[in-house]
C-alpha cells in the first residue's frame, strides 16, 4: 500500500499543499472526536446520531487524505467508512471488538498522520488492521486485535476477507419483471444462502432488475437456484464493487444509472434537473418515476444538540494561536506594571492641581482591571481538555491490568487557566493510574467484599473560593495505615503509632515512597507521589489526601485559578520589599515590643482579641541585614492560609496594587516560603511570600 | 582525563569565545551562550541562598538569578563599581546574569592552541575546565560555563 | 462577477475549493453544513451551490431539497460533492432536484471545469 502521498501538492497551478496543515489540524480533532464517540458507545442500545457522527468523521478524514493525496490514510479510511456505515444503517450490529478495531484504526491514522506532517517514525503496517475490519465488515470476527505496530515497510496487499462476499446480481431483459421477485423469495427461504438487497435499475435497462446479494455459496449453486425461477442466460454475477465504477462485462466500463455515457468522468448531469446545462453536454437519460429508496443516503439531520465537550462547527468562533494569546497577556502584563508605576508616581501630587491627570489616572486603573480580566478569561480553558484524554487510558490500563474499571468525570466545564493545564495533566494523569493499579482491586477480590464487579474512578472538578479544586477519588481498597507506618520507618522516618491519619496519608509524599509490592510499570516508575506533590506546589496549589480503608481513597488538588495577576499588599522589611496576597490579608494593627510575649523561650505570640496568635518575625525568616540597631518593627499584619492564621512582623505597609505575578523556578528554582515574584514600579524584583507556607512554618 | 578524553574534549571546543576578567586571571566562554552583557545592578536578595547567589534581577519581565563568580571562585576581592559587568547567559531554558570584572573581547581561539588543564588543586572542579588557550602572551582559561552552572553546588537548579 | 455557495463541514476542503474558486475569479460564500447554508442564503443570490453530502445538522441532500423550495433558487445549478457515485446516492440526488454531481476527490481543474458548464 502507498505510504506516502502521491504528490497532489501541485495541481496545475494550485498548491494544494497550503492547505495541508487545516486538514492535519481538522484530521486531529475528527480522531479524537472518533475516540471520544467510541469510548462513550453503548453497545447495547447505539445511538443513531452517535453512529452518525463516528461515520462523518472518518468520513470527512477520508474526503481530505484523498483530495489531498494522502493515499494510506484514504486507504485506512476508507474501510472504516464501510463498517461504519453498516452500522449506521443498522446492517450490522455494533460489538465490542468493532470498537477495540475502531479504536486502534484511529491509532493507526494518527502515526499515519504525524508522518505525513513530517514527525517521523517507521511506516505504519496497516495490513493486520485493514484485513480485521474488512473481516469485520463482512459479518466475521477480527484476528488479533493489536495497536497497528510500527513495523518497516512492507508490500503485498491484505488478503480479502474470507467467507461471505458481496456479489452484484442482473437479472433480466426479463418479460416479467415479477419473476425476479421470486430470486428473492429464495434467500428469505433457503438458511444460509445469503443477503439479497434490491438496487434500482438502470433506466436504460428498464427490464432488468439488479440486486446487491452477500452470500457465502458458489454462483453455480446460485445459478442451480435461480434457473427453477429464470432462464440461466438471463442471469448475470458482476463482483461488487463500493461506491466506484462498476464494471459490465458486457460493455466494458461504467455505463447505466443516472450518469453520462461510456466513462466515469467522475461527475455528471440530471436530466432536465433545475440548472442543468443545455444539450450538448454529457447528460443522462431520463429516469422513470419511480420511488427513490433515498431513505439510506441521507443521514438523519441531527434534532438533538451536540454533546457538550464536542469539537463544535459553531461559526461564532475563531482560532487563535497560542503565541498570539501569550503576548497579548504578556503585554497586558506590561501594562499594569506600567499603570502601577503611574499610579505610584502620581501619588503625591495635589489632587486639586491635577484633578484631570488625577481622575485620568483613576479611570486608566479600572480600565485596565476590566482589560485584564478580559484578558485572562481568553485563557480560560474548561477542564474537559485535561479530562478527555483519561477514558482512553483508564480503558487500556484496566484492559492491560485485567480489572474493571469505570470512569466518571464531574465539572468538566470547570475552567482553568491554559498555562495550568498543561502542568495539571502530568500529575493527574499519576493520580488516576495510581487509583486503577493500585487502588482497585481485581474484580474477584471486589466481588469477595461484596462490591460491585466494576470498580469506580471520579475525576471532579469545582471552583471554591480563588481556587479551583480536582478530586482524583476511588471505591478501591484504600490504603493500609499499618503498611504506611512500616514503610515509612525502614526509610528512617519518623512515622509514631499515635499519629494522626492524615499525617499518615501525608507518608505518601516523601521522596522515593511507593507501598506497591512491585513496582509495577505503570505508576511506580520512580515518578512517585512526592514528585506530584512537588508539581502541584510549584504552580502555587496544594495536594491532600483523605482513605478510607477497605472504602476508597480521595486525592485533592487545589490551585490558585491563575498565576498571572494577583492583588497584592506590599509591605517594608529593613531595605527589601515584600508582597503578600492582598486576598490572605485579614488586618493590620501597630505594636510595641510589650504586646509581643514569648513561649517556650523562642516562639513568640501577639494577643489579637483575646487570642493568641503565633508571630513570624519577617526579618529573621529571610535574614534581612539590619543596619539600624535601634529600630524595632512596628507593625503586624494577619494573614490567613491553610485554616490557619498567623501574624506577621514588619516595619511598614507600603500600599496595595495589583501585581504581574512571574516566575522565580524557570530560571532559577522554588524558594521556601516564595511563591514567586513580581516587578514593582520602579523596575526592581519584589518577591511575593507563599502564607500557606508561612502558617505551616509557624505550626512546627 | 585520560588521553582519549583530552582528544574528544578539543573536538567539541567551540571556536568562538568570549573573555572576561576575574581579579588577575582570564577565562573564556563560549559565545554563543551570551546573550547580552549588562551594568550590574543590585539584585533582590534570595534568603538563606549561597554567598555567591547574590539575587535576582528583572530583565525585561523576566525574572533572572544573578552569580558572582568571583565569590565562586574565591577571588581576593569582588567590588561593585561602574566597570562590574554582568554576563547574562543562556543555559538551556534558563537565563543566568553572572557577575565579572570586566569583559575584555570576543576571540576564535583554534583547537590547536588549546592544551589541557594539569590536575591542580583550585577553586574550580577541573571537569569544568575545557583547556588552556594560549593567545599570544594571555592564558586564556577555557570554562564548561554549562556544566559549572548546572552543577548542584551552584544551587541554580533543583 | 458570479457568486457561488460553498458548502462543507471540513475546513480543509472549503478552504480549498474556496481558493479555486476564488483564483479563478468567483466570489465566494462558505458555510459549514447544511444549516449554516441555508442560512447564509437567505435573501440573497448565488450562480451556483456547491455542497458536500455528509455534513451534520443538514446534509446536502435535504439543503437541495430546501433549496428547491424557496423560489429564488428554483433554478440555481446545485451540485452535490460526494464520495460516493452510488446509484442510491445518485437517485437521492436526483429526487432532491439537484442538477448534477461531483465524486470526491477531485482535483481543482476538473472542478472548474464542471463548473464552467453550468455557471451562467
Amino acid at each position: 500500500m502507498a505510504e506516502m502521498n502521491t504528490d497532489n501538492s501541485q495541481s496545475a497551478g494550485i498548491d494544494l499543499s497550503q492547505f495541508y496543515q487545516v486538514f492535519f489540524e481538522e484530521a486531529g480533532e475528527n480522531l479524537d472526536n472518533m475516540e471520544r464517540l467510541l469510548l462513550g458507545l453503548d453497545i447495547t442500545q447505539a445511538d443513531d446520531e452517535e453512529l452518525n457522527a463516528i461515520f462523518r468523521c472518518a468520513h470527512s478524514i477520508k474526503g481530505g487524505a484523498a483530495t489531498f493525496g494522502f493515499s494510506d490514510v484514504a486507504e485506512l479510511t476508507h474501510q472504516m467508512e464501510t463498517l461504519l456505515d453498516k452500522l449506521r444503517r443498522h446492517e450490522l450490529a455494533p460489538n465490542a471488538s468493532m470498537v477495540d478495531v475502531l479504536l486502534a484504526s484511529g491509532d493507526a491514522l494518527k502515526a499515519q498522520l504525524a508522518r505525513h506532517q513530517g514527525n517521523g517514525g517507521d511506516a505504519i503496517d496497516t495490513t493486520d488492521l485493514l484485513a480485521n475490519v474488512r473481516a469485520l465488515v463482512a459479518g466475521q470476527a477480527p484476528t488479533a486485535v493489536a495497536a497497528a505496530p510500527a513495523v518497516v515497510a512492507q508490500v503485498a496487499a491484505a488478503a480479502p476477507a474470507k467467507g461471505k462476499r458481496l456479489v452484484e446480481l442482473r437479472v433480466g431483459p426479463l418479460s416479467n419483471l415479477a419473476q425476479a421477485d421470486e430470486l428473492r423469495d429464495l434467500f428469505k427461504e433457503i438458511e444460509g444462502l445469503g443477503t439479497i438487497e434490491d438496487l434500482p435499475s438502470f433506466p436504460d435497462q428498464a427490464n432488468t432488475r439488479r440486486f446487491k446479494l452477500e452470500t457465502a455459496s458458489a454462483e453455480s449453486d446460485l445459478l442451480d437456484l435461480f434457473t427453477f425461477h429464470v432462464s440461466r442466460e438471463e442471469v448475470v454475477f458482476l463482483p461488487w464493487s463500493e461506491g466506484g465504477v462498476q464494471v459490465d462485462p458486457d460493455k466494458g466500463l461504467f455505463e447505466g444509472g443516472a450518469a453520462a455515457a461510456h466513462e466515469e468522468p467522475g461527475y455528471g448531469f440530471f436530466d432536465n434537473a433545475p440548472g442543468a446545462p443545455l444539450s450538448g453536454v454529457a447528460s443522462a437519460s431520463s429516469a422513470s418515476a419511480e420511488v427513490v429508496q433515498a431513505s439510506s443516503a441521507a443521514a438523519k439531520p441531527a434534532a438533538k444538540a451536540d454533546k457538550p465537550a464536542a469539537g463544535g462547527l459553531e461559526s461564532s468562533t475563531i482560532r487563535v494561536s497560542v503565541e498570539k494569546v501569550d503576548q497579548l497577556i504578556n503585554l497586558v502584563g506590561e501594562l499594569v506594571i506600567t499603570q502601577a508605576m503611574l499610579a505610584q508616581n502620581s501619588r503625591g501630587l495635589d489632587p486639586v492641581l491635577y484633578q484631570q491627570l488625577v481622575s485620568g489616572l483613576t479611570d486608566l486603573d479600572r480600565n485596565t482591571r476590566d482589560l485584564q480580566e478580559a484578558v485572562m478569561s481568553i485563557r480560560m480553558i474548561p477542564m474537559s481538555t485535561v479530562f478527555s484524554r483519561f477514558p482512553r487510558m483508564l480503558r487500556d490500563l484496566a484492559n492491560k491490568l485485567g480489572k474493571k474499571v469505570e470512569l466518571v468525570m464531574q465539572g468538566e466545564s470547570t475552567e482553568l487557566d491554559k498555562g495550568l493545564v498543561e502542568k495539571i495533566t502530568d500529575p493527574l494523569t499519576h493520580l488516576v493510574r495510581n487509583s486503577c493499579d493500585h487502588g482497585v482491586e481485581m474484580p474477584a477480590d471486589r466481588l469477595a467484599r461484596g462490591k460491585p464487579e466494576v470498580g469506580t474512578i471520579t475525576l471532579a472538578a469545582s471552583h471554591q473560593g480563588g481556587s479551583i479544586v480536582i478530586e482524583v477519588r476511588d471505591d478501591g481498597r484504600g490504603l493500609n495505615r499499618e503498611k504506611l507506618i512500616s514503610k515509612a520507618r525502614e526509610k528512617g522516618i519518623d512515622a509514631p503509632d499515635t499519629m494522626s491519619d492524615s499525617d499518615c496519608w501525608n507518608l505518601i509524599f516523601a521522596p522515593g515512597f511507593s507501598t506497591a509490592d512491585e513496582v509495577t510499570d505503570v505508576s511506580g516508575r520512580g515518578v512517585g507521589m512526592d514528585v506530584v506533590k512537588r508539581n502541584i506546589t510549584s504552580l502555587g496549589g496544594t495536594v491532600e489526601i483523605d482513605s478510607a480503608e477497605g472504602y476508597g481513597m480521595r486525592v485533592s488538588v487545589r490551585l490558585p485559578l491563575t498565576l498571572a495577576i494577583m492583588d497584592g499588599m506590599s509591605v517594608g522589611v529593613g531595605e527589601e520589599v515584600y508582597i503578600l496576597p492582598l486576598s490572605s490579608v485579614v488586618e493590620s494593627f501597630q505594636v510595641n515590643e510589650e504586646m509581643v510575649k514569648t513561649i517556650g523561650g523562642s516562639g513568640r505570640v501577639v494577643e489579637v482579641r483575646e487570642e493568641y496568635m503565633p508571630v513570624i518575625e519577617l526579618e529573621k525568616v529571610f535574614g534581612v541585614p539590619r543596619f539600624d540597631w535601634e529600630h524595632t518593627s512596628g507593625i503586624m499584619v494577619v494573614v490567613e492560609a491553610e485554616g490557619g492564621r498567623v501574624a506577621l512582623l514588619v516595619d511598614e505597609l507600603l500600599g496595595q496594587q495589583q501585581v504581574v505575578v512571574k516566575n522565580l523556578e524557570s530560571n532559577y528554582r522554588k524558594v521556601n516560603d516564595v511563591s514567586g515574584a513580581t516587578i514593582m514600579g520602579d523596575g526592581r524584583v519584589a518577591l511575593i511570600l507563599d502564607v500557606g507556607s508561612l502558617v505551616r512554618r509557624s505550626r512546627h | 582525563m585520560g588521553m582519549m578524553e583530552k582528544l574528544d574534549l578539543q573536538t567539541d571546543l567551540a571556536r568562538e569565545y568570549l573573555t572576561f576578567r576575574l581579579g588577575d586571571e582570564e577565562y573564556g566562554i563560549d559565545i554563543l551562550k551570551v546573550q547580552e552583557i549588562r551594568g550590574y545592578e543590585n539584585p533582590t536578595r534570595i534568603a538563606n541562598a549561597s554567598h555567591f547567589l547574590k539575587g535576582v534581577v528583572n530583565l525585561r519581565g523576566t525574572i533572572v538569578p544573578i552569580v558572582d563568580l568571583r565569590l565562586r571562585f574565591g577571588c581576593a576581592s569582588a567590588e561593585y563599581n561602574a566597570f562590574t559587568v554582568s554576563i547574562v547567559l543562556h543555559i538551556g531554558h534558563r537565563t543566568i546574569g553572572t557577575v565579572v570584572d570586566s569583559v575584555s573581547d570576543v576571540m576564535e581561539i583554534p583547537a590547536e592552541s588549546v592544551r589541557p588543564a594539569p590536575e591542580m588543586h583550585s577553586a574550580i572542579d577541573a571537569s569544568f575546565i575545557r583547556g588552556l588557550a594560549q593567545v599570544g602572551e594571555r592564558m586564556v582559561i577555557l570554562l564548561d560555563i554549562e556544566g559549572l552552572l548546572m552543577s548542584p553546588d551552584m544551587g541554580l537548579a533543583d | 462577477m458570479h457568486s457561488i455557495l460553498a458548502v462543507d463541514d471540513s475546513a480543509s476542503m472549503r478552504q480549498m475549493v474556496s481558493f479555486t474558486l476564488k483564483s479563478a475569479g468567483y466570489n465566494v460564500v462558505e458555510a459549514v453544513d447544511g444549516q449554516d447554508a441555508w442560512e447564509k442564503a437567505g435573501g440573497r443570490s448565488f450562480d451556483l451551490v456547491l455542497t458536500d453530502q455528509n455534513m451534520p445538522r443538514m446534509d446536502g441532500i435535504s439543503l437541495t431539497k430546501k433549496l428547491r423550495e424557496n423560489p429564488q433558487f428554483k433554478a440555481t445549478p446545485i451540485l452535490i460533492l460526494t464520495t460516493e457515485s452510488s446509484d442510491q446516492m445518485k437517485m437521492a440526488g436526483r429526487s432532491a432536484g439537484a442538477t448534477g454531481w461531483l465524486v470526491k476527490p477531485f482535483d481543482p481543474n476538473k472542478l472548474l471545469e464542471v463548473i464552467k458548464k453550468v455557471i451562467r
